[in-house]
């Protein structure tokens, strides 16, 4: 017997797993200082935490069903329409046709994997890209709820509805938490200890690995696409209930929102490395922030930039802190003094001082400004 | 090595299409025997391996293990009659840890309330023993991911995969040290002398005459689909091996 001795694990390695947490709760950690600076009265307002909760369940489902999409290096662009159609469907079902609301929540949910399925069939089986595949099927299920819909706005639903949407517990948080907490729950429990949840890891890691052992790759995949299709339905429910109305353009931002906090949790888009607590930190951590942006009365629209924002610097971080061979690099700006950075700073410089120049001549030929039309 | 050989290849022929990889190669492989398959690239070393692991199927010729003919039809069926192969590649999912990877496609399940679901415990404690009991290796934490493990390591994890396989007999080893530095090049070596003491026939492809003429009993050399001899490596010397292998005997 000859022991293979074990090579030393560094702090940075012992440190690595824990990655995906910290950074969230770091973020977290970062509003919370920053709001308890500049505005605390009203931002720690308790009626003011459980509009943050209550924002954070609508996504609670979804980002657990996009973490396993992403863990398999897949993307679902199609869950705000999902979500869209699933309750506008369940809508129609009520308010037309008188279902019982017992009756039409389940359906809707199965609606909403149907349509996931097929988004699964049309990746796995028609091998389209999932990005193409995904945002084509947007527009699909956005078309048929547009379609189905019209302009219509559906309001008053029963209150079996309304409470998944904004139910309180008197005393306790709003039902829609408890619900979202329980899916995210649920997605742990999926992701280790079942079949499915081994598997999503594995294929993302390695689909020839994954291929070569015997897992059924593409089924697992569907599986992911149906468990985001029915997550994204029962979002739409919860939509549905929290304004108790629906219409055809309801959940437009879904996917970014979703993805983002998927990413943000740590959960890489490069497939295999996956965090439930950290979709979860994530979730919270986007609802924060637009909670801060609406508490600081910055207009609604920078949400958007703020989202984008926090994708594009933390994959950035994530992918940076990950490189395992930083010996080389001299810091951030090394890069800079190479040749080929040395070419890509002045054509830079040419896009930006081409910009300013016709800024400039703009701004001399500028007439007062009339009235259009 | 006098006894009956565990694996008789048996005039193998396979083409496809109008190409032909393999004509009429024999095979013999003994149990607590490493056999070298070595050879330039389309000699038909993969080919030949892949019809032994059941993923081809040859055109010609039979296969036997002891007595019984083999029929395979997929790589399952070679795992079932107790063949079973080591990619280069490994085939591991780097981000799961070692016990994940070892179970991987074959995991051990528990039943909660009537829920079957994955039992990681047992999982861990089976690799920690088996890693630990077949082939010597123990590995710091059993719950990192298996990225973080060295070469050899994750060597141990592949070859622990194939001989949890309790009626594991014949072992293929594609290229295992093709990737690795001098260390873990040894520690490879090293674990497949480990299995080949625990009476498994194991069929080495290598590039490496080095590694062959460290480890193996028998080089068997092929060239252009056909084997161009067999040899004994303790009665030769890698220049008569690469006589065979690039064939300066025919041309001289």
């Amino acid at each position: 017997m000859t022991a293979i001795d074990t090579q030393p694990r560094s702090i940075a390695d012992r440190f690595e797993p824990y990655l995906a947490i910290i950074g969230p709760m770091v973020m977290i950690l970062a509003i919370l200082l920053f709001m308890g600076v500049a505005e605390p009265a009203r931002y720690f307002r308790l009626s003011n935490l459980n509009l943050i909760l209550l924002d954070a369940a609508l996504y609670m489902p979804m980002a657990m069903a996009m973490t396993f999409v992403i863990t398999q290096r897949g993307i679902d662009l199609s869950i705000g329409s999902i979500a869209a159609l699933s309750g506008i469907l369940m809508a129609f079902l009520i308010k037309q046709y008188g279902f019982p609301a017992w009756v039409a929540l389940p359906i809707a949910i199965m609606l909403g994997a149907t349509m996931g399925l097929i988004n699964g069939l049309v990746i796995t089986k028609f091998r389209v890209p999932d990005l193409i595949g995904t945002l084509a099927m947007d527009l699909v299920y956005r078309g048929l709820a547009l379609v189905i819909a019209k302009g219509l706005v559906l309001a008053r639903f029963p209150d079996l509805i309304t409470d998944i949407g904004r139910g309180q517990i008197p005393g306790f948080v709003p039902i829609p938490v408890i619900l979202g907490i329980a899916t995210m729950i649920g997605g742990y429990w999926l992701l280790t200890k079942t079949y499915f949840g081994r598997y999503t890891i594995a294929i993302g890691s390695s689909p020839d690995a994954a291929e070569m052992t015997g897992i059924a790759v593409s089924r697992h995949k569907i599986y992911a696409y149906v468990l985001m299709g029915a997550a994204a339905a029962m979002a739409g429910v919860m939509l549905t209930g929290k304004l108790n109305a629906i219409q055809a353009t309801s959940a437009p931002y879904f996917n970014l929102h979703v993805i983002a906090a998927v990413v943000v949790g740590g959960t890489s888009l490069f497939g295999g490395r996956a965090s439930m607590l950290g979709s979860f930190a994530g979730v919270l951590l986007l609802s924060m922030m637009i909670n801060a942006l609406v508490t600081l009365r910055i207009e609604f629209f920078w949400q958007s930039v703020a989202s984008g924002a926090v994708i594009v610097s933390s994959v950035a971080l994530y992918t940076w802190m990950q490189k395992k061979d930083r010996d080389g690099s001299k810091g951030l700006f090394a890069g800079l003094h190479t040749p080929d950075g040395q070419k890509l700073m002045r054509f830079t410089a040419m896009i930006i001082g081409g910009l300013l120049l016709l800024l400039a001549v703009g701004g001399l030929l500028a007439t007062p400004p009339a009235p259009s039309g | 090595m006098s006894s009956e050989p565990l694996v008789r290849m048996r005039n193998i022929t396979k083409r496809f299409g109008g190409v032909t990889a393999l004509s009429g190669v024999d095979l013999d492989a003994h149990a607590g025997e490493v056999v070298a398959i070595v050879g330039d690239n389309g000699a038909g070393k993969s080919t030949l391996i892949k019809i032994l692991t059941g993923v081809y199927q040859p055109t010609e010729g039979e296969i036997f293990l002891g007595d019984e003919k083999l029929e395979m039809a997929s790589h399952s069926d070679a795992i079932d009659k107790g063949i079973d192969a080591v990619y280069q590649t490994l085939a591991l999912a780097d981000h799961l840890d070692p016990a994940a990877n070892m179970f991987l496609g074959n995991e051990l399940t528990t039943k909660f309330a009537g829920i079957t679901m994955l039992d990681n415990k047992r999982m861990r404690a089976e690799t920690e023993r088996v890693l630990f009991e077949r082939l010597g290796v123990r590995l710091k934490s059993m719950d990192a991911p298996t990225e973080s493990l060295s070469g050899g390591q994750r060597q141990a994890v592949a070859i622990a995969r194939a001989v949890y396989h309790e009626g594991l007999r014949v072992l293929v080893m594609d290229e295992p040290t093709a990737a690795l530095g001098p260390q873990e090049t040894a520690r490879t070596l090293k674990l497949i002398e480990t299995v080949k003491a625990q009476g498994l026939a194991v069929i080495l492809i290598s590039h490496s005459l080095d590694d062959v003429f460290q480890v193996s009993d028998r080089v068997h050399v092929q060239r252009r689909g056909k084997c161009v001899g067999v040899v004994k490596t303790a009665d030769s010397n890698q220049q008569e091996v690469l006589g065979l292998i690039v064939g300066v005997e025919e041309a001289a």
